[in-house]
């Protein structure tokens, strides 16, 4: 091949960090650069020395190990510096690994290096590839510029002049313009992008970049279809999990969801951010044990990660404590040390974080409370009580997991009153209110949770079936479990005026009339006040 | 065995894994050595020999671990677009250090055309092919690509005395067709075929062709995608 600018050296003007452990690696990789013409070249063998270097210089090319011994490997590095933005989109970042497939490396949910390079690398390798890389990375430099400075139209017309001139790398500037157009919330040129790609080939990308713009134009049920499809082929195929568990969520399939992140955690157990989705999930779909599995690995992931977070070990905390509650066999006590355990670590690791202190000891009352250990639980209770006496700027979280305390330790007025006030202040927050609302409704551990949500749908369905007297059996049995349930409260209600009507008894409206006394200072907010008035009327109407 | 519930396959394949992983070291440090003994070492055939060698267990290992997940259906094609000649070029380089040693010439006549393949698994094919082409050729390897019939068809030509005639043949293996008593299983064959058929396009899918010929008269190894 003649080039006219074949005396021209790329890798000449660029700057170049390699991180790797073993000192030998570092000095032959650095050989095998400068033979191939480079020349600012820096070498360090950990990953706190690489950010630090980042942090005050500009790197071109980062070469980076995977294994790098004890603490961060490679994954947590890019991780960090796209996070923090010390490493710009135009530069490049190659993972050096031991490993032909890339399963140890594979299924981060974000920041994927730009190439992989597979050990032994020699020169004539590494020239080729970093050569191809290099070339790559400034033809399209022009494009990644704007995107840096977030000028995605700009980027946008770029990428499209570029195209028919530059046939080698369609495949990147096609999946650019469709991320672009994604970004920007143009929909439909983010779907043509795609269909374009996949009327040509069907291309796995392609039909994953299609699905998220489905999900995005919540066409659900043809989203969820294509990636079930998708990953009947390619059962390794990571962010079509992700994507499902979504669109399934998003379906109200919260069950179905959890499954699909269980699998793929399964495929790939090291991303973080997706075990802290799985956990979340099972834990409102009330599966504590998965649940608290899954936070246990987040957790121990976070050990190296930018997106480690002491809300994790709350979370843990929390979890491990709903099922320690009332086992006091030695499962559950190896569970509530376990929860403490973890909650005196995120005290120290977390040091200096606003409340730290004292959302761990909001948990730590509960656990003792579970394990019988009632005296403990008072003296833990006593001295969070006087740092919560302004109820008025405590945060959403930490007052929702008093209360939870609260109610534990037979608080209950002192706990409604403050979810009461609560429900005033975050009235336009909706995710809190139902958070307010499920707890007003089923102050009680996670087993009765189940058992009580068990029996209102047994109950609904036999008042569906018409089978009155039963509903009203159930609903009742319901209702010694979680007495305050709103909607439990008045679903009753419906069924016994419905039996008045076919059998006028006094009697069956006295009970309506008590559901209803339990309901008094339900907060105007609370998705069933409309529903609690409008009974009341009925009721009042019923017995004149 | 069974009592303990061992997953033999299981236990099998980490330890290919570890092997594989080995090798590698040992790999990159021959390529270490080459470089830093360059005048003493470059033509010494018992160096040679130690790096073709590694470089063909190595080969087997990988082969062995995607057979494994082939089997366990864990292997899927994620195929991409790419611009040929830069592949085959780029492909080539991890082998210049053992061809330049043995004083194999070897050369890439590829069209400026894109493909859609695997670009690990074809990596994999390729490495196995070309080891073998090292070890039958007499002093030139070829490198082909091009459009054929709507298929992209790579191959690996070399000036050696040719397949023998019980193993030139068209299409795809199976599994059964593997000869584990002669010394020869046509693993990498077995496997070459496996990588092409999980390529497929609509109601196409790959195969591989072996044949003598080519620009050299010698075999002549090709993988035919949609």
């Amino acid at each position: 091949m003649t080039d006219s600018k074949a005396d021209f050296n790329p890798f000449g003007k660029l700057t170049y960090l390699v991180i790797d452990d073993f000192e030998n690696f570092r000095l032959s990789m650095r050989q095998m650069l400068r033979s191939c013409g480079a020349d600012n070249i820096e070498l360090v063998s950990n990953a706190n020395q690489a950010i630090q270097y980042c942090t005050y210089n500009h790197v071109d090319v980062v070469l980076c190990d995977f294994n790098l011994g004890e603490g961060k490997n490679g994954q947590h590095i890019l991780e960090e510096l796209r996070h923090k933005k010390l490493l710009k989109r135009s530069s490049l970042f190659l993972m050096v690994t031991a490993e032909t497939s890339k399963e140890m490396v594979m299924g981060a949910r974000e920041y994927q290096p730009d190439a992989y390079l597979t050990k032994p690398i020699n020169r004539a390798m590494l020239e080729k590839r970093l050569g191809a890389l290099i070339s790559q990375r400034n033809v399209l430099m022009p494009i990644n510029r704007e995107i840096d400075r977030e000028n995605y139209p700009e980027a946008i017309s770029l990428c499209l002049q570029a195209l028919p001139r530059q046939p080698r790398y369609k495949t990147w500037l096609m999946k650019t313009l469709g991320d672009l157009y994604f970004q920007l919330g143009d929909l439909a040129h983010a779907l043509k992008i795609y269909d374009d790609v996949l009327a040509q080939r069907e291309l796995s990308w392609a039909k994953l970049g299609r699905c998220k713009v489905l999900l995005a134009k919540r066409s659900l049920d043809e989203a969820v279809d294509g990636l079930r499809d998708l990953l009947a082929k390619h059962p390794d195929y990571m962010e079509a999990y992700d994507l499902l568990a979504e669109g399934l969520e998003r379906q109200g399939r919260p069950t179905q969801a959890q499954q699909v992140l269980e699998k793929a955690a399964e495929h790939s157990p090291n991303a973080l951010l997706r075990q802290k989705h799985l956990a979340e999930l099972a834990g409102s779909n009330q599966d504590m044990d998965t649940a608290s599995d899954a936070w246990r690995r987040t957790v121990e992931l976070g050990t190296h990660s930018i997106h480690d977070n002491s809300e994790h070990y709350l979370a843990l905390g929390q979890t491990l404590s709903d099922l320690s509650e009332g086992d006091l066999e030695e499962e559950g006590a190896a569970r509530a040390k376990e929860a403490l355990a973890v909650l005196k670590k995120m005290e120290k690791r977390f040091d200096g974080e606003e409340d730290i202190g004292l959302r761990s000891r909001i948990v730590q009352c509960r656990v003792y409370a579970g394990q019988g250990q009632d005296r403990q639980a008072a003296k833990v209770l006593e001295s969070i009580r006087p740092e919560l006496q302004d109820t008025a700027t405590l945060n959403a979280q930490t007052g929702l997991d008093y209360a939870k305390t609260l109610f534990r330790m037979g608080q209950e007025t002192e706990a409604k009153q403050l979810l009461g006030e609560m429900s005033e202040r975050f009235s336009d927050d909706p995710d809190i209110l139902q958070k307010i609302e499920s707890l007003l409704d089923e102050p009680v551990g996670f087993r009765q949770k189940i058992k009580a949500r068990t029996l209102n749908r047994d109950g609904i369905r036999s008042f569906e079936s018409g089978n009155l007297q039963e509903a009203a059996e159930i609903f009742s049995k319901a209702l010694e479990i979680v007495p305050d349930h709103a909607s439990l409260n008045l679903n009753l209600v419906q069924v016994l005026m419905k039996e008045y009507g076919n059998n006028p008894d006094s009697d069956l409206l006295r009970r309506c009339q008590s559901c209803l006394a339990r309901l008094t200072g339900l907060p105007e907010q609370h998705r069933q006040h409309r529903r609690y008035i409008a009974l009341q009327r009925k009721l009042k109407g019923l017995m004149e | 065995m069974n009592d303990q519930n061992i997953d033999f396959s299981m236990v099998l394949a980490s330890a290919v894994h570890d092997m594989k992983n080995s090798l590698g070291m040992l790999l990159n440090s021959l390529d270490e050595l080459r470089s830093e003994h360059e005048e003493s070492l470059g033509e010494s055939s018992r160096f040679n020999t130690l790096q073709y060698e590694a470089e063909r267990m190595h080969n087997d290992l990988v082969q062995l671990l995607g057979i494994y997940r082939l089997g366990e259906n864990n292997l899927s094609a994620h195929i991409e677009e790419h611009f040929v000649p830069d592949f085959l070029t780029e492909h080539l380089a991890r082998h210049t250090p053992l061809l330049q040693g043995l004083g194999i010439e070897v050369s890439v006549e590829a069209e400026d055309i894109n493909g859609f393949f695997d670009e690990d698994l074809l990596t994999g094919v390729l490495n196995n092919t070309i080891n073998n082409a090292i070890r039958y050729t007499r002093s030139k390897i070829l490198l082909t690509a091009g459009e054929r019939d709507g298929y992209l068809v790579i191959g690996v030509e070399d000036d050696g005395k040719g397949y023998p005639e019980s193993m030139q043949h068209t299409g795809t293996l199976n599994f059964k067709s593997l000869d584990f008593k002669s010394g020869s299983t046509s693993l990498g064959l077995f496997f070459a075929s496996s990588v092409a058929k999980l390529h497929s396009e609509g109601d196409r899918s790959g195969s591989i062709k072996l044949h003598n010929g080519g620009s050299f008269g010698g075999g002549v190894f090709e993988i035919w995608l949609p």
